[in-house]
């Protein structure tokens, strides 16, 4: 089973540009190709959110020409940039995103595991909550889930990262500690997949591993001081490749959006190692 | 040596002579202590903005140029407390080394042991002491030129300006003296204009680059921005050599002739429609890697051995041939295929 995630895609209209800089539709575009070229292909792309910038009824509508050439089923889930009705109406030959009734947020099952998307967002903020309703939906569907490897999914990570700008808009502590709390009594939840980061992070969280990945288009800065300003980097396109069986559980690769040079053997074709 | 360094500031100085408009109005603020280059082809109007800041013409009514707080603008020259250099030198061929940079200071009855102490500073800052009382004529070209820097630095200016100082001399020296008065400018801290048309002078001694064609300022920045983020096609040919990559946008990618490359993030705006594009690298900004996993796929033209590079010319990668620097060593013949990668951050889109 191989799971594809990517995130922040942070897509315009057609012909803008993200924060005056970043051709965000070109990057998704490449992303769609690389996904469609990987060897095995994934069963499935969950996008963790912010799939548009603002809301708005025309990037959603641009978001979903970029995706029609994606031959895999997706999943996707709403960000702090996105809008629950807009969405709903450019997708709406997408049953799930409108089986949460006022949430995004629902179960699926892609071969032997249980996808749990979470709505995490508050709209108007960038940052991010659970109420009582939604953390008694995640506690109903863990109990029904008996047992079976479990993803659970949210755009705002509920850990802080110790990049100062985006640990003042994570998931609010009170509900990442009520989520910590009620993961940790189910152990087949494999992993938490957050995005909102745009930077591949894992940490310890509730008895199991919460993860966030980086964007194909640009990286939010590395800058670990807690007064790091706001910015982005154009680092290198990328996304996380979550890989399933049930001997291992959920091995995540990082996997780069462009191709690099190579691939170039290690061994000689008589078999000795090249010196 | 010491002088104290002022900032420049023109202000919507334009030019015109005999009805013709050479320089369009413009507006530059100059560092003090600041080395900035004026660089472009002749006749775009360097040469002219130069003489305007040394007081050896006038802007057009409206313009003004100001010395910090002072406005020079009906200053004459040799009020300005100017230092120029002119490309021809023109230094007294009848005196000698010591007479010509003393000069000045002869003129402005600077007192003899005042004077003399500060010539005898200069010539060992140029590195002319053994020459001091040799005449001008049993100098070299680079000799001269340093003599020139030295009487235009004697009477201690505001604003040293450098009009092609070394475009007379052969190019070993040239490169030689080029990396010499760059150390020299860094040392004395002078607010300095210099004017070219040679970009590897501009790329090594300015501070700032002013790109100019026709009259108008195209660019200024600095040498890295003028050559990474040239503004607009003409800065990016004038400034080095630059590649052209015509293609159409598909799939995030540029698809052209021999191949495609990924689309730069950083677009420009309006470059992220989809339909027929350009992207413009520069010649070392590209590799020749394995056939299979390059970017775009071509065939060796010509290959020009240039000691520490070869300069490939590569063509069918894309419609207009490619320019690729390789190491020196690598030998291609006429007509082997080969795969090209570019870096992913070295791609310019161009207005």
């Amino acid at each position: 089973m191989l799971l594809a995630q990517i995130s922040d895609l942070h897509i315009k209209r057609p012909g803008a540009l993200a924060y005056r800089r970043v051709d965000t539709g070109a990057a998704l575009a490449r992303c769609v190709t690389a996904l469609n070229a990987l060897e095995p292909r994934p069963d499935v792309v969950i996008m963790t959110g912010d799939l548009v910038d603002q809301g708005d009824p025309e990037q959603y509508a641009h978001l979903k020409t970029l995706l029609a050439p994606l031959k895999i089923p997706y999943y996707l889930l709403v960000g702090n940039h996105d809008d629950r009705a807009a969405l709903r109406d450019a997708f709406s030959d997408r049953p799930e995103l409108r089986a949460g009734g006022d949430f995004v947020q629902y179960a699926a099952d892609i071969g032997p595991l249980r996808l749990l998307a979470l709505d995490s967002i508050v709209p108007g903020e960038s940052g991010g909550d659970l109420c009582e309703g939604r953390l008694a939906w995640l506690a109903g569907q863990l109990e029904d889930a008996h047992g079976k490897p479990v993803i659970v999914a949210l755009h705002h990570p509920p850990f802080d990262c110790g990049i100062g700008h985006m640990d003042e808009i994570r998931l609010e502590p009170q509900a990442a500690q009520k989520l910590a709390t009620l993961i940790a009594r189910y152990p087949n939840v494999e992993r938490v997949i957050c995005g909102h980061v745009h930077r591949p992070m894992f940490v310890r969280f509730g008895g199991t591993i919460a993860s966030a990945v980086p964007a194909p288009a640009h990286q939010v800065a590395l800058d670990l001081r807690e007064d790091a300003p706001s910015a982005f980097m154009l680092e290198p396109p990328a996304f996380a490749l979550h890989r399933y069986d049930a001997a291992t559980g959920l091995v995540t690769h990082h996997a780069y959006v462009d191709r690099s040079e190579g691939p170039y053997p290690f061994y000689e074709p008589e078999g000795t190692l090249i010196d | 040596m010491k002088l104290a360094p002022v900032p420049i500031t023109l202000t919507q100085c334009a030019k015109t002579f005999r009805g013709t408009r050479v320089l369009e109005p413009l507006d530059l603020q100059i560092g003090a202590g600041e080395t900035l280059v004026l660089l472009g082809p002749s006749g775009c109007g360097k040469t002219t903005t130069l003489r305007m800041i040394a007081g050896l013409e006038t802007p057009d009514a409206g313009g003004r140029i100001a010395f910090g707080d002072e406005d020079v603008t009906a200053l004459p020259i040799e009020k300005r407390q100017v230092g120029m250099v002119f490309q021809s030198y023109a230094l007294f061929p009848n005196l000698t080394v010591r007479g010509n940079i003393g000069y000045g200071l002869k003129i402005k009855r600077v007192a003899a042991d005042i004077a003399r102490q500060r010539v005898d500073e200069l010539l060992a800052m140029m590195r002319l002491t053994a020459h001091a009382d040799k005449p001008i004529d049993q100098l070299s070209g680079g000799q001269r030129q340093r003599v020139a820097l030295a009487r235009a630095l004697a009477m201690q200016p505001r604003v040293l300006l450098l009009d092609e100082p070394l475009t007379a001399l052969d190019a070993r020296l040239r490169d030689a003296l080029r990396s010499e008065m760059n150390t020299l400018l860094r040392e004395l801290g002078i607010t300095t204009v210099y004017v070219t048309h040679d970009q590897a002078e501009a790329m090594e001694l300015g501070d700032r680059i002013v790109v100019m064609s026709a009259g108008r300022i195209e660019q200024i920045g600095t040498p890295r921005d003028i050559y990474y983020r040239p503004a607009n096609r003409a800065v990016a040919q004038f400034v080095g050599t630059i590649n052209r990559l015509a293609g159409e946008r598909r799939d995030g990618m540029l698809s052209t002739t021999g191949g495609a490359v990924p689309l730069p993030l950083r677009g420009t705006p309006g470059s992220a429609a989809a339909g027929e594009t350009e992207l413009f690298f520069r010649p070392e900004d590209a590799y020749l890697s394995d056939s299979a996993s390059a970017h775009l796929r071509g065939t060796i033209e010509s290959a020009a051995f240039l000691g520490e590079r070869t300069r490939l010319t590569i063509g069918g990668a894309a419609p207009d041939a490619l320019i690729v620097d390789v190491a020196g060593r690598v030998e291609l013949a006429r007509g082997t295929p080969v795969g090209i990668s570019i870096a992913p951050d070295a791609l310019i889109a161009l207005s």
